[in-house]
Parts: C-alpha cells; sequence; structure tokens
C-alpha cells in the first residue's frame, strides 16, 4: 500500500472503486477514497502495529525473564535486611567496645589516684628527706599501689581483648556488603539492558551530580570530597568557611 | 552545667557523652530526634545543646531554628556536631544562629577546642 504515496490513484484503485460502487458497497468505496486521500494514515498505522508488537514482544520476554522478578521479589529483601545486619553488627561491636573501654576509664582512675597519693612521700624519699614514720607509711602504699596495679592491669587486659574481639564484625560485615554490591551491580546491568531493549541510551544523559538546596539538602556522609566542590573536606575547611563568614 | 545531647544513633550520644564527661561536664541528657529534644528543652534548664543535622522526625536545623525563635531557649549555645559537609549547609547552619560546626569523623581534641571557643565568647 505504501506503494501509492507516489501515485495518487492507481488502475487497481480505480477499476476496485467501480467496483465497490457498481456492487453497491458504498462503505468500503468511501474508505477506499479515504485511503486514497491519506496513504500517510496507513504508514502510520502500520508503523503503530508494529512498534504494539515490539512492546507486546518485549513485555512478554520481561515475563519470561524471571531473574528480574526474583531480584525484585527475592534478592532485593534479602539484600535490605543484609544491610540491616550490617547495622545490627556494627551497632553491636560499637557498644561492646565502648562497654569494655568505658570499664577500663574508672581502673585506670583508680591507679591515677593511688599514685596520686604515693607521690608526695616518694617525693621526699628522692630528696632524702623522709622520716621513718613516713617511710613505713611510703611502703604501705607502695605495697597497695602494686598489689592494685597488678590486679587491675589483668582486668585491663581482659578488657582490651574484649574490643579487639568486638572488631571481628569487619570481616563478617565485609562480605555482607560485598554481596549486596553484585546484587547493585546485577539490577544495575538488568537495567541498563532494559533501556537498550527499548532503544534508549545510558549515555544520552549523564545524571547532573550537584543537589541544590532545599532538595536534597541533607546527604549524609560524602564518599568523594575531593572531587567536589560544594563541600568541605575537613574541619579545617569547616573553621575557614566559618571565619570568612565572621565567624 | 546541663547539656543535652541529640542523635539518632545511640552509638553516637554515647560516645559525645564519654567525651563530654571527660571533659568535665557530668549532667548529660540525650534525646534521639528534634522533636523529642524540644519539649526536654522547653521543661529543664540546659545550658547546651549538641546535635545533630540529618535525624529522622525534626532535624538539628530545624531544632536550632527553634531554639533561636523561642525566647527562653534562644540564648542557648548549640553545637552541630554532624556527616553533612556542604558548603550551604555550613552557611544554613551559621545563618541560623550555631554557636559551633564540627564534621564527622572528629576527633577529642576537636570537640574540646570548639567547647572552649564558645564559652570563651560567651564569657
Amino acid at each position: 500500500m505504501s506503494k501509492n504515496t507516489s501515485v495518487h490513484v492507481s488502475l487497481e484503485q480505480a477499476k476496485l472503486l467501480v467496483e465497490y460502487i457498481e456492487t453497491d458497497q458504498q462503505d468500503k468505496a468511501d474508505e477506499l477514497i479515504a485511503e486514497i486521500q491519506n496513504p500517510i494514515n496507513t504508514e502510520l498505522f502500520a508503523e503503530i502495529g508494529k512498534l504494539t508488537r515490539q512492546l507486546h514482544d518485549s513485555l512478554n520476554n520481561f515475563q519470561v525473564d524471571s531473574r528480574l522478578s526474583d531480584l525484585a521479589t527475592g534478592d532485593i529483601p534479602d539484600a535490605k535486611e543484609r544491610l540491616n545486619f550490617v547495622i545490627e553488627r556494627t551497632e553491636e561491636a560499637a557498644n561492646k567496645t565502648m562497654d569494655a573501654v568505658e570499664s577500663i576509664f574508672p581502673v585506670v582512675d583508680s591507679i591515677q589516684e593511688q599514685i596520686g597519693t604515693v607521690k608526695p612521700l616518694w617525693h621526699k624519699l628522692m630528696h632524702n628527706d623522709l622520716d621513718i614514720g613516713e617511710f613505713k607509711a611510703l611502703c604501705k602504699d607502695i605495697d597497695l599501689l602494686l598489689k592494685t596495679t597488678d590486679k587491675e592491669t589483668n582486668k585491663i587486659h581482659s578488657l582490651m581483648t574484649d574490643v579487639l574481639m568486638a572488631q571481628d564484625f569487619q570481616d563478617i560485615t565485609g562480605q555482607v556488603i560485598r554481596k549486596v554490591i553484585d546484587l547493585v551491580r546485577e539490577v544495575e546491568d538488568n537495567l541498563i539492558n532494559m533501556l537498550t531493549a527499548f532503544g534508549l541510551s545510558s549515555e544520552e544523559e549523564k545524571p547532573k551530580y550537584a543537589t541544590k538546596v532545599g532538595e536534597n539538602l541533607v546527604e549524609g556522609p560524602i564518599m568523594n570530597s575531593e572531587s567536589r566542590s560544594d563541600v568541605v573536606s575537613d574541619q579545617d575547611d569547616v573553621d575557614d568557611l566559618l571565619s570568612s563568614l565572621g565567624f | 552545667m546541663k547539656v543535652l545531647v541529640v542523635d539518632d544513633f545511640s552509638t553516637m550520644r554515647r560516645i559525645i557523652k564519654n567525651l563530654l564527661r571527660d571533659l568535665g561536664f557530668t549532667n548529660i541528657s540525650e534525646a534521639d530526634d528534634g522533636s523529642t529534644a524540644l519539649p526536654m528543652l522547653k521543661d529543664g534548664s540546659f545550658d547546651f545543646v549538641v546535635t545533630d543535622w540529618n535525624m529522622p522526625g525534626m532535624q538539628g536545623i530545624d531544632l536550632l531554628r527553634a531554639i533561636r525563635a523561642d525566647a527562653k531557649l534562644s540564648h542557648i549555645p548549640v553545637l552541630m556536631v554532624t556527616a553533612e559537609a556542604k558548603k550551604e549547609q555550613i552557611v544554613m547552619a551559621a545563618q541560623a544562629g550555631v554557636n559551633g560546626y564540627i564534621v564527622k569523623p572528629f576527633t577529642a581534641g576537636t570537640l574540646n577546642t570548639k567547647l572552649d571557643k564558645i564559652f570563651e565568647r560567651l564569657g
């Protein structure tokens, strides 16, 4: 039918038209005239038909591709669980570490306090300024200090081991996060494939990196502060900026 | 001196509490976001606020503005300790009347210096 675009009316069409009119098929005759007058429409319809078929096939293919639905219904919820697990484990590790450190503080304080008690008499001893009574008192204080230090350093040692062991979260969470990164990569590949299937190039539009004030102001920790000019990279930058504002 | 530490992560509140305790602040309360902090501030006579920016519910910047807008609270110095590092945010906090701005990760030394500076200015 597309051959008709260059010719207004073909002989075949004319014959067909006469035939329709002679056999009293007015509807078909009208249709034919419309078609002759407007051949573009038929082309358009043909094109729409083709696109519809493509779309239909594509959608069918997506349904067939069970990996995508697995990703959406299984892997992504699973990844959320994994990331929650990371939050829990890191929080647990932070608390374990702080538990240990907070119990070390008073231990260190008590040792320091006893050293403070010993110091004045010790100072006198070092300057040959100690009488026998004071010497006896000093010996007692030092004895107590040695006993305390002995006992408390053992305690500190075991608490430090707790701190050390609390760091095992890094290995476990590292593995979990790596799995989630693999999943993100797979989803990314699938999305790119989808874009390609619909004839959209993923290169066409680079994401606009800088977010504007108000729309997404809160961004959280910045991973790539070196390559960005809209963020500070450390406390010195903050201080410089604030002092430039008269702070 | 009564201090309120506002952060949605309990571990960060614990770290800041420990550091503040080391610096001699012993009367410390905690809140997990601005909307829990504000009624606490209105009820109690707090002398100092340390707040995060990004929290669910009411954010730190809004808490700061609410404090400055309330005649009874507006005198309270506010120190922001946050991972938010955009220049416009720092400017925004300064314009809202923040007394100090610390970006995470930070050190005990930084906290100490900023506190000294804040209280030195207040006299």
